[in-house]
Order: C-alpha cells, then sequence, then structure tokens
C-alpha cells in the first residue's frame, strides 16, 4: 500500500520570539496589539533593546516621546537603544 | 251608582260580558253608537265617579284574561303534542296567537276610546300612556308568565323555518340580479346545498318535497304572526329569545363552515354583507315591512339595537374562534395575514385580550414548549410570532406577554445561541428569515445604553400602553420590533452571540480551508451594523488572518518553485496561521504526526521565521484537511480526511499491521478515541480488524468482506475544533471564585443567595459583564466543595480554616 499525499492542510497559530508573555507597558499579551491597535503582528510590531527586554514598537515609542532627558527602558532603567 | 249607566257601558265596551266562552265574542261595540257611551260617561262625570272607570276596566281585563283567555290560549297551544307535521303545527300556532287576538282586540279597542276620552277631559286618568302600558304588563304577566318548553320549540321552529325561507328568497333574488358574478356565489350555494340535503327535488326553504312547497304560506303565516304579536305589544316577550338563539345558532354555524382553518382570506366583509341579510330578515319581523311602520322611532331603535348586537355577537365569536386557533395562525404567517387583520379588527372592538393572552400562551405550551421539539422549530416559530403579533398589536405588549414562555424555554435549551447564530448566517436549513432579516436594510443597531422616552418623533402621536402591559418596562424598549434584537435579547446579553458567532466562524474556516471567505466577509459585515464594530473586531482580525494566511502560502511555493526538482517538498502543505489571541480557545489534543510531515512543517516555519522576523509558528497537529490518495494493489481511493486518520493511514505504509496499543503509542492518541478514529477506514474498506484490537490493510478487496463492516457513526462532522461552550464557561466562572473567597475571608460565611446578590452587585455591573444565575452558582460551589476548597454546612459556605 502507498498513501500519495497530495496536500496537506494544516493550522498553525503565529507567535513572538520573546522572553515574555506581556508587554511590560500596556501589560497585553505581545501576540495580541497595543491598545492603540487593532490588528496584530505587522501592523503592531515589537521592538527589542539592547538590554534585551521587548515592547510593543507603538508602546515605547510613546514612552520614549514623554521622556524629557534621557530615554530609559522602563524595565531596567537602562538608556534605551534599539537592538538591530 | 246609577246600574242603568253601568250596564250600559258595560255593554258598549263588551257586549255581554257573561257571554259564554265556547260562542266566539262579537264586538258589540258597533251596536252602541259612540254619542251613547258619551252620554254614560259624561252622566258619570256628573256623579264625580268617573274616576272608577279605569280601574274598573283593569279589573274586568285582568279577570277574564285569567278566567278565560289565558287558559283557551294555552290549551289550544297543548295541542301541539297530538301534531307532528311542521306545517301544521305552525298554522296551530297561528291559530292559537288568532285567537287570542280576537279575545284581547275589544279590550285595545276600549283602551283606545279610553283614551280619547282622558284626551277630551272627560276622564281624570293618571296618564294614557300608564293604562296602556298597565294594560301591556299585564298581558304579558297573566299570558306569558311562564312558557312551556313545547311552546318554545314551537316559537322557535317557526322562526328558524322562516329564516331559512327568507334567507333563501333573497339568494334567488340576488342570483338572478347578478348571474355572472357566480364564483362566489356558486361556491355559497354548493356550501348550502350540503345542508339542504339537496338532491334536487327537495325545496331548500321548507325541506319538504318541491310540489309540496310550503315555503309561501310560511311567510304570510310569518308575517301574520309578527303584525299580531305586534299588535298586542309581545313581540319582544315572545320571539326574542328565540330569534336571538337562531341568530347565535346560525353565526356560529356559518363560521364553523366557512372560516375554520381558512386563513387566507378575510372574512369580515363576507360576514358584513351577511348580516345586512340577516338584519332584513330581522326588519321583517319587527318593523312589518309596512312603510307606516318605518317611520316610528320606536321600532328602528329596535332594529338598530339588534343591528348592535348581531355585529357584536358576530365580533365576539369571531375572535375567539380565531383566538382558539392563533397558533396555527402564526404558524401559516405571512400567509395567515388576512386573519390577523380580521382579528386585530374585532379585538378592537371586543373585549378579549385577556382571553388571547391566556390561550395562546397555553397553546404555546401544549403544543409547542416541550422537549419532543427541534430548537430550530421552536425559533421558526418565534419568529413568525413576532412577525404576526406585531402586525396583530403594533404595541407589542400581546407579544411581549405571550412570548414570554417562549423566551424563558429558549434560554433553558442549551443549543438556542448556536440555531440562532447559524440562522442569521444562513447555515441551518429552513430559517432563511434570519438571515433576510440580517441583510434588511436600516438596521437597528443594538445599543446597551437605554433609550429615553423623549425621542419619539411626535408628541400627538402618543399613546398609552394598553392595559395589560408590564408597567415595569419601558415602552420604548418594547417597541423595538425588530427580530434579531428580539431573539438576541433572550439572553440579556449580546457578548454570549458575539461569542457563539466567534465559534461557529472559527469552526467553518478552519473546516473549509476556504481562504476568500466572501460569505463570510459579508456576514461579519453585516452583524457589525448590529453589533457594532468594537464587538465583530475579533471576527474580523479573524477573516484577516486567513487573507493573510494565503498571501504568505503563494510566497512560501513561489520560493519553492524556485527550487531544483529534486529539493522541492514530497507534497505542498498549506497553512491557516492564526492571531491565537482573536480565535476562540482552540481545542488541545495531542497528536504525533510521522516524522516526513514533521519535517515538511518544521521548513514550512522555517521559511515562515525568514519572512516574518522575530515570529515563529506554532503547529495544531490535530487540525487541518488532507488530501490523500491511497494506492491499493487492486485501486486507488482520493479521500480528504482530519491529520489524525492521514497519520494513522501512512504509518500502515511501513508495516501493515499495527495493533490499537502499538498505534496509540506512536501517535500519542488515547486508545479510546483511536478506536473512534479507526472506523472511517474500516468503511473505506481500507483496513480489516481481525482479531479484535489488531488491523490489517486490505490489499485486494473482497466483496464479502466490506458488506461485514458495521457502519459506526465516526461523529467527525460535528466534531468542533473549539472548546465546549461548558469548558469556556468554567473558566469565566474561576473569575468568580477570586470574589467569592475574598468575600469569605472577610464575612466568614454566607448563604447562597448572598454571595449571588453580592457578585451580582459588585461583579456583573463591570465593563465585562459575565452573567451567572444562581443553579450556575449553586453547581460551582458545590464543585469547590467536592474539591475541598470549600465548606457547607448549615446553609452556608465557609472557606476550609487552613485556608485562610
Amino acid at each position: 500500500m502507498k498513501v500519495k499525499i497530495k496536500s496537506w492542510n494544516g493550522v498553525a497559530s503565529w507567535l513572538w520570539v520573546a522572553n515574555d508573555e506581556n508587554c511590560g507597558i500596556c501589560r497585553m499579551a505581545f501576540n495580541g496589539c497595543c491598545p492603540d491597535c487593532k490588528v496584530p503582528g505587522d501592523d503592531c510590531p515589537l521592538v527589542w533593546g539592547q538590554c534585551s527586554h521587548c515592547f510593543h514598537m507603538h508602546c515605547i515609542l510613546k514612552w520614549l516621546n514623554s521622556q524629557q532627558v534621557q530615554q530609559h527602558c522602563p524595565m531596567c532603567r537602562q538608556e534605551w537603544k534599539f537592538k538591530e | 251608582m246609577p246600574l242603568g249607566i253601568r250596564e250600559n257601558i258595560c255593554t258598549g265596551f263588551w257586549g255581554t260580558p257573561t257571554s259564554s266562552k265556547a260562542a266566539p265574542r262579537s264586538s258589540s261595540v258597533e251596536l252602541l253608537k259612540d254619542s251613547d257611551l258619551r252620554a254614560a260617561v259624561e252622566v258619570l262625570q256628573r256623579y264625580d265617579l268617573h274616576s272608577v272607570l279605569e280601574e274598573w276596566f283593569t279589573e274586568v281585563l285582568q279577570t277574564d284574561l285569567q278566567a278565560n283567555i289565558a287558559p283557551e290560549f294555552w290549551n289550544c297551544i297543548g295541542q301541539y303534542e297530538n301534531t307532528a307535521e311542521e306545517p301544521q303545527c305552525s298554522l296551530l300556532l297561528l291559530d292559537a296567537f288568532c285567537l287570542l287576538k280576537c279575545r284581547l282586540d275589544p279590550y285595545l279597542n276600549s283602551l283606545d276610546l279610553l283614551e280619547k276620552w282622558t284626551k277630551m277631559g272627560l276622564l281624570l286618568g293618571t296618564g294614557s300612556q300608564m293604562l296602556r302600558e298597565k294594560v301591556y304588563t299585564m298581558f304579558k304577566a297573566i299570558l306569558f308568565f311562564t312558557t312551556t318548553k313545547t311552546f318554545q320549540e314551537m316559537i322557535q321552529q317557526f322562526y328558524s323555518r322562516t329564516f331559512k325561507i327568507y334567507m333563501r328568497q333573497w339568494k334567488k333574488g340576488e342570483d338572478r340580479m347578478n348571474t355572472c358574478e357566480s364564483s362566489m356565489s356558486e361556491n355559497e350555494q354548493e356550501s348550502d346545498m350540503e345542508d339542504g340535503g339537496g338532491d334536487g327535488l327537495q325545496c331548500m326553504g321548507c325541506s319538504s318535497k318541491k310540489e309540496q312547497c310550503w315555503c309561501p304560506t310560511a311567510m304570510e303565516q310569518f308575517q301574520q304572526l309578527n303584525e299580531i304579536l305586534h299588535r298586542l305589544n309581545l313581540l319582544e316577550r315572545v320571539s326574542a329569545n328565540a330569534v336571538t338563539t337562531i341568530l347565535h345558532k346560525m353565526i356560529e354555524e356559518r363560521m364553523e363552515r366557512r372560516c375554520r382553518g381558512e386563513y387566507e382570506h378575510s372574512f369580515l366583509n363576507e360576514f358584513q354583507e351577511w348580516i345586512e341579510k340577516v338584519i332584513g330578515w330581522l326588519s321583517r319581523v319587527f318593523l312589518q315591512d309596512s312603510p307606516m311602520a318605518h317611520s316610528t322611532p320606536e321600532a328602528s331603535s329596535t332594529l338598530k339595537r339588534w343591528r348592535c348586537h348581531v355585529q357584536r355577537f358576530f365580533y365576539r365569536i369571531y375572535a375567539s374562534m380565531r383566538i382558539e386557533e392563533l397558533f396555527s395562525i402564526i404558524r401559516d404567517f405571512p400567509e395567515s395575514k388576512p386573519a390577523v387583520e380580521d382579528l386585530k379588527f374585532c379585538l378592537e372592538r371586543t373585549n378579549q385580550r385577556q382571553q388571547l393572552l391566556s390561550s395562546l400562551k397555553s397553546a404555546l405550551e401544549m403544543r409547542l414548549l416541550h422537549p419532543g421539539v427541534n430548537t430550530s422549530d421552536i425559533i421558526t416559530l418565534y419568529i413568525s410570532a413576532i412577525k404576526a403579533l406585531r402586525e396583530l398589536d403594533p404595541s407589542m405588549v400581546i407579544l411581549e406577554v405571550a412570548c414570554e414562555p417562549i423566551r424563558k424555554y429558549l434560554r433553558t435549551r442549551e443549543d438556542t445561541v448556536r440555531q440562532i447564530v447559524a440562522g442569521l448566517t444562513g447555515d441551518a436549513e429552513g430559517s432563511g428569515d434570519l438571515a433576510n432579516e440580517l441583510s434588511k436594510a436600516d438596521p437597528v443597531t443594538l445599543e446597551n445604553g437605554q433609550e429615553s422616552d423623549d425621542d419619539i418623533s411626535e408628541p400627538e402621536d402618543w399613546l398609552p400602553d394598553p392595559v395589560d402591559a408590564d408597567p415595569g418596562k419601558l415602552s420604548s424598549k418594547r417597541r423595538s420590533s425588530d427580530i434579531i434584537s428580539l431573539l438576541v435579547s433572550i439572553y440579556g446579553s449580546k457578548d454570549l452571540f458575539i461569542n457563539e458567532y466567534r465559534t461557529l466562524l472559527a469552526d467553518r474556516l478552519l473546516h473549509q480551508f476556504n481562504y476568500s471567505a466572501e460569505r463570510e466577509i459579508r456576514n461579519v459585515e453585516l452583524l457589525k451594523l448590529r453589533f457594532g464594530e468594537a464587538q465583530m473586531h475579533y471576527c474580523e482580525v479573524m477573516l484577516k488572518d486567513m487573507a493573510d494566511s494565503r498571501r504568505i502560502n503563494t510566497n512560501i511555493r513561489d520560493e519553492e518553485e524556485k527550487l531544483p526538482e529534486e529539493e522541492r517538498p514530497p507534497f505542498s502543505l498549506v497553512a491557516v496561521i492564526l492571531s491565537s489571541e482573536f480565535w476562540p480557545p482552540l481545542k488541545e489534543e495531542k497528536l504525533e504526526l510521522p516524522e516526513q510531515i514533521k519535517e515538511a512543517m518544521e521548513a514550512y516555519s522555517k521559511k515562515y521565521e525568514k519572512l516574518k522576523a522575530m515570529r515563529t509558528l506554532n503547529w495544531k497537529h490535530h487540525l487541518g484537511l488532507v488530501n490523500l490518495d491511497v494506492e491499493l494493489a487492486d485501486r486507488t481511493v482520493s479521500l480528504s480526511v482530519s491529520p489524525v486518520h492521514a497519520a494513522i493511514i501512512l504509518h500502515f505504509q511501513s508495516k501493515s499491521t499495527w495493533t490499537l496499543a502499538e498505534l496509540s503509542e506512536v501517535l500519542k492518541v488515547p486508545v479510546t478515541s483511536l478506536r473512534r478514529k479507526m472506523t472511517l477506514w474500516l468503511q473505506q474498506g481500507i483496513l480489516r480488524e481481525d482479531p479484535q484490537g489488531t488491523f490489517t490493510v486490505i490489499e485486494e478487496e473482497q466483496k464479502d468482506l466490506v458488506e461485514k463492516v458495521v457502519l459506526i457513526d465516526s461523529d467527525e462532522e460535528g466534531d468542533s475544533a473549539m472548546a465546549s461552550q461548558a469548558d469556556q464557561k468554567e473558566e469565566e466562572l474561576q473569575l468568580f471564585w477570586t470574589y467569592i473567597q475574598a468575600m469569605l475571608t472577610n464575612l466568614e460565611s454566607l448563604s447562597l443567595e448572598r454571595i449571588h446578590s453580592m457578585l451580582k452587585m459588585f461583579v456583573m455591573t463591570g465593563p465585562v459583564v459575565t452573567e451567572i444565575d444562581i443553579q450556575e452558582l449553586q453547581g460551582f460551589l458545590q464543585k469547590k466543595v467536592r474539591d475541598q476548597q470549600l465548606i457547607y454546612s448549615g446553609g452556608v459556605y465557609r472557606l476550609p480554616k487552613n485556608c485562610s
């Protein structure tokens, strides 16, 4: 007997490769989206800092814009630099 | 008192008062001249004795009535027992009354005379009208104080016969007038044939042989009798009962014959016409048909009263009948719309709303709200009821009150929400109604906020609620007659529906693998108009996932095609990639796929990661759809199966015999559910089980073996990929647990009711409204007691000591 697979329709869910479940700023799931967004994934991406903490891009940008003097990671208080 | 004068007057009035009973009395008024009498009265007046005259008159009348006239009359009537034939009988009746008239006529003449004198001032009188009334009352009182049953029967028979004849003649006249307008009257003739026993030889009116027809005679007798009764002012007393009974019977019979079960015509006009005919007959009875009588206001007011009575009676009977049939009418709506309109018309004129409500309620409970009826049928009927009853009662009060049992009952059915949602999306058979309703223009948005009464446009248009309305509810709320709002409000919250819809949508998307779900998109758009953007947001993301997945699949396939032939994957793997946060919780099942499949998925994940930086895939192995060909020695079978089935058969490639335990080991699927999955391959005749628990490939088909396979229902289609409603509810209840713990820590012990009311106060008012009823809560708490997280004693719940 031989089984020939013509096509396999699978189901998968995507997830961010992050070391945490939730965004430290908005407390929403990374796999969801920030409070201002409606659609997760490409439209509401994550960004990583050099301190290896990550946030929703929209959340960290809002945070950084609100900082007057120096821009720190809200988690570890190190200077915030985007990881390349 | 001068005796001579008295005798004079006496003879003047009645001839010899001592004349024998048997001999016919001849009026001897003619014998004495009017002037003589007058002279006599003047003599009396001179002696101031004229006041006695009236008293004496009534005295004589009374004695005569009691002693002679009444026994004579009833004797006459009593002969009825000996007569069997109807014509004879009516003749007898007429004779009896003729006799009565003869006997009373002299008195009436004298009465006229007395009145004349009073008017001329010869007599004092207590007002002549009084005397006349007194005389008439005496007739009634002495003659008809009690009537025998036979007499009533006779009267009734007589009137119903003449009624029949009259209606027959009337119809004949009408037929002659408009023979061209035949369809209706033919119909009518047919139906009348039936009750006329019509073999063509019988006269319809008097139901005796044509050659012996006595219709004209009967009508003549009818005329005469009415005249006599009228003259004696006994018409109402003698015939009112009979006439009423006849009319009621006729209306009931006619309605039973023509209207029962017939909802597609309006019968009001037809009956109105018919009632006019009946009034024609009544006018024969009460107005004598003479032009003179028409003018008397008294008679015409009698007729008016009768017309009013007949109409009201008709409305009441008709409404009762329709109320009795209301369940069927609702079931047949909108075909039965004329019946509903008729009923509405009648209800406005009769006071039968209460009757309608209680009758409809009990009909619903008897015929609909029991376990033998499908939920979808109940919903279909409810929708019909909404449509029909909002036609019947625009204030929606009847709908609200009568359908409360349906709503209450639907709440107890588990599949209600699913059925309604399926109906909304046009899945369920026979419920296109809801789908149509959904796509109706200008939908009503389901707002949670309360509408105020102010937004009713015209103050002049305001109407008070009917008396049976529930005063606790806002009328504006009731007026939203939108079917979908009503259905959704069965459960009080729309979240339940949205969740159910989401589950349904997820199921369909994952079962069909239809990446361009136009219909779903349309449905979601329509639902968005109803439930608002925010509520449907999750569904939109789900649909977007489908579109994105298609793009990614194309991308990946394009890349594969660039590869040299030998590096290409052996089969095409496409995936639906979900945003897990936005889909309803998926059922978790363990399944170990064969190596080759896992590799393919691995490769797919790699490509995905390349496409979308910092993201990866988490495969749901047990979900999906596989198209495969099973190539056997003598045949090839093409199938679309679930991944589990595919995994099973793939293992049979390497080894043609497996035991259930071995398979369970490699697939990591429990034996029980695996056995269920095996049935598909047994049914397809690809595997056989021999001995129990050992499966072997059937390389060469043997016809006789296939037939032996027992078809076991492999409930595969109904399987939902989503976690069940009960599991989800469990999770919601978990939220309450935190609150309950806090409550019990602070207050030590609480009763079930207290817990429920506190939860209601503090938890269920929040933005995320999760509803829980007291039974659910009780079940939940009892479970906690079983798990020893809670102690229940003396009707109150407590936390175990060590837990605080």
